[in-house]
C-alpha cells in the first residue's frame, strides 16, 4: 500500500508541478460563477434553476473529463519517453502498483477537483433560491430542489400476451385450415389488445391503479406529482384537448377532482396531485376525456407518479458519485492508452474513443434500422448491404459496452428533480468501474508489465 | 531619420488612416449593399462581443449553428424546455442575417412550445419570448426585413388574437394588462406619450420606446390612418407593425418584394376587418375581466381599407371583394342593432350600389338590393344569426339585442323589452348548444346573466350610460334604488326628450 501511495503522491507532485491542478480548479470555478451570468434561461426561477444544474455539471463533466484523458495519457507516456519511469520501475516496485498509483493520484485529484467544483455548484444553487420570491422558492423545493421516486403501472405485457393467446388460438380454432401469416396475426392481435389498455375513448374515464408500495407510510401530507403523455388519432383546432383528473375511490377514499385542463399531445406534462390512495397504499387516477376523439395513454411512459423520497444534497452527492465513476474510466483508458502508445498517439486514441461513445446515436440508428444503408422516408423502404452482416451485430456489441457507461444520466436526473438512488450508484460503480474500467486496466496494466521500457526513450 | 522616428510616425499615420476609415466606413457600406458587391451583409446595431464572434468565427459560424440546432431539436423531442431560449439566442446570434433562422425560431416558441404547457401563464411566456426574438433582437440586426415584421404583425394578429389557443383570451388579457400600464391605467392617448409632460409621462414613453420599441408618433400616425384603434388589443398592434414593414419598404426599395408587401396589407385590412368586429374593449368591474364590443367607428376606413387591397390584389381580387361583401353585410346589421340607424342606411345603399347583383341573404337567392328594404334585411340576418357559429357575431348580436331591449323599456315598450331579451335568451341557447364541450372554454360565451348585466351598467353609467332621467326611468321601471350621486344643476336646461331614433 505504501508503495501505491508514493506513485499517487508522486502524481500529485506533478499535476502541482505542471500547474494542472491550478488550472483546472480555476476554469471549474470559473464555469461554475461564470456560466450563470451567460446563459439565459426560459424566465422562470424553475427553468433557470435547471439550465443551471444542466450546464454547470455538464462542463464541469467536460472539463474534468478532458483534463483526465490528458492527465491520464500525460503521466505515464511523458514519464516512459522521458525515461523518468526508468528510475521508478528499477526500485522494489511491481509494474501493476505503478499504474495502479498513478490511477489513484489521477481519481485522489479528481475527487479533490469534483468535491471542490460540486460544493461550488451546491452552494450556488442554495445561494440563489434563497434570494427568489416565497412562492418561487416553493416550487423549487417541491419540485427542483429534491430527490423524487417514481412509480410506474403494474406491468401488464404478461396480461396481454396471455389475452394475445387466447384469441389467437380461438381464430385458429373458428378457422381451421387457414393459411395466414401466423407471427402477423398473432402482432395484429397484441396490438388490439393492447390499444384497450391505453386508449382513453371518447367522453369515457380511463382508470389507473398505481401500488405505492412501502412508500405510502411516508407519503401521507406529502405532494404526489403525476407526469403524464397521451397521443391523439386527430388534430384538434387548437393543437390541445381536454381533460379532467380524478383521484380515489368513491365510498372509499376522499375524492379530489382536478379543474378542466387544456393538454398538448405527445408530450409530458407534470402536475401535483393529493395523496389520496387507500389502506393498502394504491392510488387510484382516473382521466375523463372531455374531447371528440379517443386519447392513447402508452403503455411504456403514459403515466408515471413521482413523490418525495429524500433530499437533493444526497441526491447531488450521488450524482456527483457517478460523474466520478465516468472520470474513473477515462482515467483508465487515458492509461491503458499510455502502456502503449506515445503521448500523442495516446491522447488521440483515448479522444477517439470518448468520441465514438459520445456519437453513438449513428450506431444506434444503425443497429434500429437493420442496416448501414439507412431508411428512405420518400420509399418507406430500408436499404440493405451485404456488409450489414457484420457490421450490425458489431454494432450492437459496441453499443452494448457503450451504454453499459451511458445509461446512467445523473444531470438529467439532478436537474428535473429525480431520485438517483443507491442502487442506481452502486451499478453504476459496478458497470462502469469495476466491469469497463476494471477490464482496461487490466489491459493496460499486463500491456504495461510486459512493456520494454528502455526502447521508449525519447530523442533526449 | 532615425528608427524610432520612423517607427513613430508609422504609428501615427497608422492612427490617421484608422480614423480616416472610420469615417468613410459607413458610406461604403451604404455603396457595398445598393451596388450589391456582396452577398455578406454588415451587421447593424451589433454589440461589439457579437461583431467580433461573426467575424471571427466566419464560415465556422453556420456548422455551430447547425450543432446547436440539432441540440435544441433533440431537447424540445425530450420536452426539455428551459435551454430553448438560450438555444434560440445563440443560432440567431450566429447567423443575423439569415431571415428564416429568426422566423423559424419565433415561431417555434410562439406556436410550438407554447401550447406544450398545460397552465397559461407558461403558455403566455413562451408567446412573448417569439415576439421578443423577432422585436427586440431581430428588426434589432435586421430593420429592413419586410418578413420579420410580417411574422410580428402575425403573432400579434393570430397567436393572440384569434381563438385557435385555449388560452387565447389570457393572452389578450394581459396583453391589455401590459398596454394599460403603458396608458397610465386610463384611455389610450398617444399625444401624452409624444410629448410628455409629467415624470410618469415620460416613464411611460420610455418604456414604450425601450421595451416595446413603438414609436408613439408613428403610432398616431397608424392610428389616423386605419383606426380609430383600440391600442390595448393585439389587432391595433398587427397594424402596427405591419405598417412599419410598409415604411420599410418603401424606405428600401431594392430589398422590397412584391408578394411580401401584399402579406402586409393583407394583414392590415384583416386586422382592421377584426378592429371592427371586437375593436372596443369593454371592463367588466364584477369579474375584473374584459369583454369585446364593435369598434363602429372604423367601418369606412376598413372598407377603404378592403377596395384598396382589392385594387392592389389583381390575383385575389374576387375573393378580396367577396370578403368586402361580406364586411359590408355584418356592418350594416351591427349599426342596426346599435341603433345608428342612418349609418346603416347609408352603408346599406352603398352596398347595394357597389354589389347590386349579389344576394344579400346566404342561399335566398331573390334577396337581391332591388328587392329587400334595409329593414327587411336586418330581419332576416337576426334569423341567420340565430344559426350563427361566429362568437364575435354572436356576442354583438346580443349586445344589441340588450341595448335594444332597455331603450325599449325606457320608452315603456315593455313587450319590447321582453320580446328583445327573450330573443337574446334563443341566440344565446342556440349558440351554446352548438358549441361541443371542449370548445366552451376557448368559445364560449359568458353567462348571459353577466351580458346583461354588464349592457345596463352601461346603460345607467352617470358618465357614459344615458341620461340621468332615463336612467332614473330605467332604475324606477326594474325596481332597483335610486342613484346615489345626485344629477349635476341643470337650470334654464330644457327637458330631456328621449328618442327612438
Amino acid at each position: 500500500m505504501q508503495r501505491l501511495l508514493a506513485i499517487t503522491w508522486l502524481t500529485w507532485k506533478a499535476a502541482f508541478r505542471f500547474r494542472l491542478f491550478l488550472v483546472v480548479a480555476v476554469l471549474l470555478l470559473g464555469a461554475v460563477v461564470g456560466l450563470p451570468l451567460l446563459i439565459k434561461d426560459d424566465g422562470t426561477a424553475r427553468g433557470f434553476t435547471q439550465i443551471l444544474v444542466t450546464y454547470t455539471l455538464s462542463a464541469i463533466t467536460a472539463l474534468l473529463g478532458l483534463s483526465t484523458l490528458w492527465l491520464a495519457c500525460g503521466t505515464l507516456a511523458r514519464d516512459i519517453e522521458e525515461c523518468q519511469i526508468q528510475m521508478v520501475a528499477v526500485k522494489p516496485i511491481g509494474r501493476w502498483q505503478i499504474w495502479l498509483g498513478k490511477w489513484l493520484g489521477i481519481m485522489s485529484l479528481n475527487a479533490a477537483l469534483l468535491a471542490l467544483s460540486g460544493a461550488s455548484v451546491y452552494g450556488l444553487l442554495q445561494w440563489r433560491a434563497t434570494r427568489l420570491p416565497a412562492n418561487e422558492q416553493k416550487i423549487l423545493r417541491k419540485e427542483v430542489l429534491v430527490s423524487r421516486g417514481s412509480v410506474l403501472p403494474k406491468n401488464v405485457d404478461k396480461k396481454i400476451d396471455a389475452e394475445t393467446d387466447l384469441k389467437l388460438k380461438e381464430r385458429l380454432q373458428k378457422n381451421p385450415g387457414i393459411k395466414a401469416d401466423i407471427a402477423e396475426a398473432r402482432r395484429q392481435i397484441r396490438e388490439g389488445i393492447k390499444a384497450e389498455y391505453q386508449i382513453a375513448p371518447s367522453g369515457w374515464p380511463h382508470e389507473w391503479k398505481i401500488d405505492l408500495g412501502l412508500a405510502k407510510h411516508s407519503l401521507h401530507g406529502q405532494p404526489l406529482y403525476l407526469r403524464v403523455k397521451f397521443n391523439a388519432a386527430e388534430k384538434s383546432a387548437s393543437g390541445t384537448y381536454q381533460g379532467i383528473w380524478g383521484i380515489g375511490v368513491p365510498r372509499k377514499t376522499p375524492l379530489w377532482r382536478s379543474e378542466e385542463m387544456s393538454l398538448a399531445p405527445d408530450t409530458f406534462h407534470e402536475f401535483e396531485i393529493p395523496p389520496i390512495f387507500d389502506d393498502t397504499g394504491v392510488l387510484t387516477i382516473t382521466f375523463v376525456n372531455l374531447n371528440n376523439t379517443a386519447l392513447l395513454f402508452p403503455l411504456e411512459d403514459g403515466l408515471e407518479v413521482l413523490y418525495p423520497e429524500g433530499g437533493f444534497a444526497l441526491n447531488f452527492v450521488r450524482g456527483l458519485g457517478i460523474i466520478f465513476c465516468w472520470m474513473a474510466l477515462l482515467a483508465a483508458l487515458g492509461l491503458a492508452s499510455a502502456s502503449f502508445l506515445s503521448f500523442p498517439v495516446a491522447a488521440f486514441l483515448s479522444l477517439g474513443v470518448l468520441t465514438l461513445a459520445l456519437s453513438s446515436g449513428t450506431l444506434s440508428n444503425a443497429v434500429s434500422e437493420g442496416t448501414l444503408m439507412g431508411y428512405n422516408e420518400e420509399t418507406g423502404r430500408t436499404g440493405h448491404s451485404v456488409l450489414d452482416i457484420v457490421a450490425i451485430p458489431v454494432f450492437r456489441a459496441v453499443l452494448q459496452l457503450i451504454n453499459l457507461a451511458k445509461d446512467f444520466s445523473p444531470i438529467d436526473s439532478l436537474s428535473t428533480g429525480r431520485c438517483i438512488t443507491w442502487t442506481q450508484l452502486a451499478l453504476a460503480f459496478s458497470q462502469i468501474v469495476l466491469l469497463l474500467g476494471g477490464t482496461i486496466s487490466l489491459f493496460g496494466i499486463v500491456v504495461f508489465t510486459r512493456r520494454e521500457l528502455a526502447t521508449a526513450q525519447g530523442n533526449q | 531619420m532615425s528608427s524610432r522616428l520612423k517607427k513613430f510616425l508609422l504609428l501615427l499615420l497608422a492612427v490617421v488612416l484608422l480614423g480616416g476609415v472610420s469615417f468613410v466606413q459607413k458610406s461604403l457600406n451604404r455603396d457595398r449593399d445598393k451596388l450589391g458587391l456582396t452577398r455578406v451583409q454588415h451587421l447593424e446595431n451589433a454589440p461589439p462581443v457579437l461583431a467580433f464572434t461573426t467575424l471571427a468565427l466566419g464560415g465556422f459560424r453556420g456548422l455551430i449553428s447547425n450543432a446547436l440546432w440539432m441540440r435544441a431539436s433533440d431537447l424540445q423531442d425530450e420536452d426539455k424546455f428551459f435551454e430553448m431560449a438560450q438555444l434560440a439566442d445563440w443560432i440567431t446570434k450566429l447567423e443575423p442575417h439569415f431571415v428564416q433562422v429568426w422566423l423559424v425560431q419565433a415561431w417555434n416558441m410562439a406556436y410550438n412550445i407554447s401550447i406544450k404547457f398545460k397552465d397559461f401563464p407558461d403558455r403566455w411566456r413562451w408567446v412573448k419570448h417569439g415576439i421578443e426574438l423577432l422585436r427586440d433582437d431581430g428588426l434589432r440586426y435586421n430593420p429592413n426585413e419586410t418578413l420579420i415584421y410580417r411574422e410580428l404583425a402575425w403573432f400579434f394578429q393570430h397567436k393572440i388574437g384569434e381563438n385557435l389557443d385555449d388560452a387565447n383570451m389570457y393572452y389578450k388579457a394581459e396583453w391589455a394588462r401590459e398596454m394599460h400600464e403603458i396608458f397610465g391605467r386610463k384611455k389610450p392617448n398617444l399625444e401624452e406619450l409624444i410629448h410628455p409632460q409629467t415624470a410618469d409621462q415620460t416613464n411611460r414613453a420610455r418604456l414604450l420606446v425601450e421595451q416595446y420599441k413603438m414609436d408613439p408618433t408613428f403610432m398616431k400616425a397608424v392610428d389616423e390612418r386605419y383606426g380609430p384603434l383600440e391600442w390595448r388589443l393585439p389587432e391595433a398592434h398587427a397594424i402596427y407593425w405591419a405598417a412599419q414593414g410598409l415604411k420599410r419598404a418603401e424606405e428600401h426599395p431594392t430589398k422590397m418584394v412584391k408578394d411580401d408587401l401584399i402579406t402586409l396589407r393583407r394583414i392590415i385590412y384583416q386586422s382592421m376587418q377584426l378592429s371592427f368586429h371586437r375593436g372596443r374593449l369593454v371592463s367588466l368591474p364584477f369579474t375584473k375581466a374584459f369583454e369585446f364590443g364593435p369598434n363602429l367607428d372604423i367601418i369606412p376606413k376598413v372598407s377603404a381599407a378592403y377596395e384598396q387591397a382589392a385594387q392592389d390584389e389583381e390575383s385575389n381580387r374576387d375573393h378580396i371583394l367577396r370578403a368586402h361583401r361580406n364586411f359590408l353585410r355584418t356592418a350594416i346589421y351591427f349599426l342596426y342593432e346599435y341603433n345608428r340607424i342612418a349609418d346603416a342606411a347609408h352603408w346599406y345603399k352603398y352596398l347595394c350600389t357597389k354589389y347590386p347583383d349579389k344576394t344579400l341573404i346566404d342561399g335566398k337567392g331573390n334577396s337581391l338590393p332591388a328587392n329587400l328594404t334595409l329593414f327587411q334585411y336586418v330581419m332576416a340576418q337576426i334569423g341567420v344569426d340565430i344559426n350563427e357559429t361566429s362568437r364575435d357575431r354572436v356576442q354583438a348580436a346580443l349586445e344589441g339585442m340588450f341595448r335594444n331591449a332597455y331603450e325599449s323599456l325606457i320608452m315603456e315598450e315593455e313587450d319590447h323589452f321582453a320580446g328583445y331579451k327573450a330573443m337574446a335568451r334563443q341566440i344565446w341557447d342556440t349558440y351554446q348548444s352548438k358549441i361541443p364541450k371542449e370548445g366552451l372554454g376557448r368559445v364560449g360565451l359568458r353567462p348571459l346573466d353577466d351580458i346583461d348585466r354588464e349592457m345596463l351598467n352601461r346603460f345607467l353609467d352617470p358618465e357614459g350610460g344615458v341620461p340621468f332621467e332615463a336612467r332614473a326611468m330605467l332604475r324606477t321601471r326594474l325596481g332597483m334604488p335610486a342613484e346615489t350621486i345626485a344629477p349635476p344643476p341643470t337650470t334654464n336646461a330644457p327637458p330631456v326628450k328621449i328618442s327612438s331614433s
